[in-house]
């Protein structure tokens, strides 16, 4: 059972890729904006959330990346999820998440999105 | 053989102590053979009553208690928590464009135990609230 949640970024072509490995939960999720928030500061507007090794999210977690989409809708930037466990689209989806961002099955197909 | 399996765990209010319920749930699914697509869906409901159970629970007894009934066709989940109890009507249905831009994002719980689950019921008074979720496996 692991709880540690670390997070890994790459600059690609006009836009961030963060992957994230953990449990998105109040803490996972405080750091993803933190993280955002350091860049989107230096003027990035496009984000790839790339969740591949993140198979548990909670609620307050993903209360986290709705501020992420209010902040990118705010200034007409773009947020693609990739590599999503069934479950976690179904839950976004049930949210409303895909209604302000975007989703691809892998990071190089949101490339293209973006 | 229709196997029937259940677990009951007391969870203290520690930070993600939700995982350990999650952890018996995986456990007790793979056993039975349960599609790996429905034991997701069931961890969600799992995760979200405990959160909120634990967020609700009173000062005097801080911890939730957890049943999980489990058969190939149906799981049973009870979560208890020892808070005040509250008023299902007056909780908002939450939307995302109204928490765009509005300062309180979380209140997704209740909507999502609805929505993963195929029948939901809330018991709650001044003493605490029981939730029962039930989810079909097949």
């Amino acid at each position: 059972m692991v709880t540690d949640f670390n997070l890994e970024t790459e600059k690609r072509d006009n836009c961030l890729v963060m992957k994230t490995f953990g449990y998105i939960n109040n803490i996972g999720g405080e750091k993803i904006v933190d993280e955002f928030n350091k860049h989107k500061n230096n003027g990035v507007n496009n984000y790839i959330l790339n969740l591949a090794e993140s198979k548990i999210v909670n609620s307050i977690g993903i209360s986290y990346l709705i501020e992420i989409i209010e902040k990118l809708n705010s200034s007409n930037g773009k947020l693609v999820f990739t590599n999503l466990d069934p479950t976690i689209e179904k839950t976004f989806t049930i949210m409303g998440l895909f209604q302000f961002a975007e989703k691809a099955d892998n990071v190089e197909n949101a490339v293209k999105i973006i | 053989m229709n196997q029937n399996l259940s677990l009951e765990i007391k969870l203290p209010k520690v930070p993600d102590i939700e995982l350990v319920a999650l952890e018996g749930l995986q456990l007790m699914g793979t056993s039975l053979g349960i599609s790996e697509a429905k034991i997701g869906e069931a961890k969600i409901i799992v995760t979200e009553a405990v959160i909120n159970g634990l967020e609700h629970t009173g000062e005097e007894n801080p911890s939730v208690n957890v049943q999980f009934t489990m058969t190939k066709e149906k799981l049973i989940i009870l979560v208890t928590d020892y808070g005040k109890g509250f008023v299902p009507e007056n909780v908002e249905d939450p939307e995302i464009k109204n928490k765009l831009g509005s300062d309180n994002k979380r209140g997704w719980g209740l909507k999502l135990m609805k929505s993963m689950s195929d029948d939901f019921l809330i018991e709650t008074g001044i003493n605490g609230t029981k939730i029962t979720l039930i989810k079909n496996l097949v």
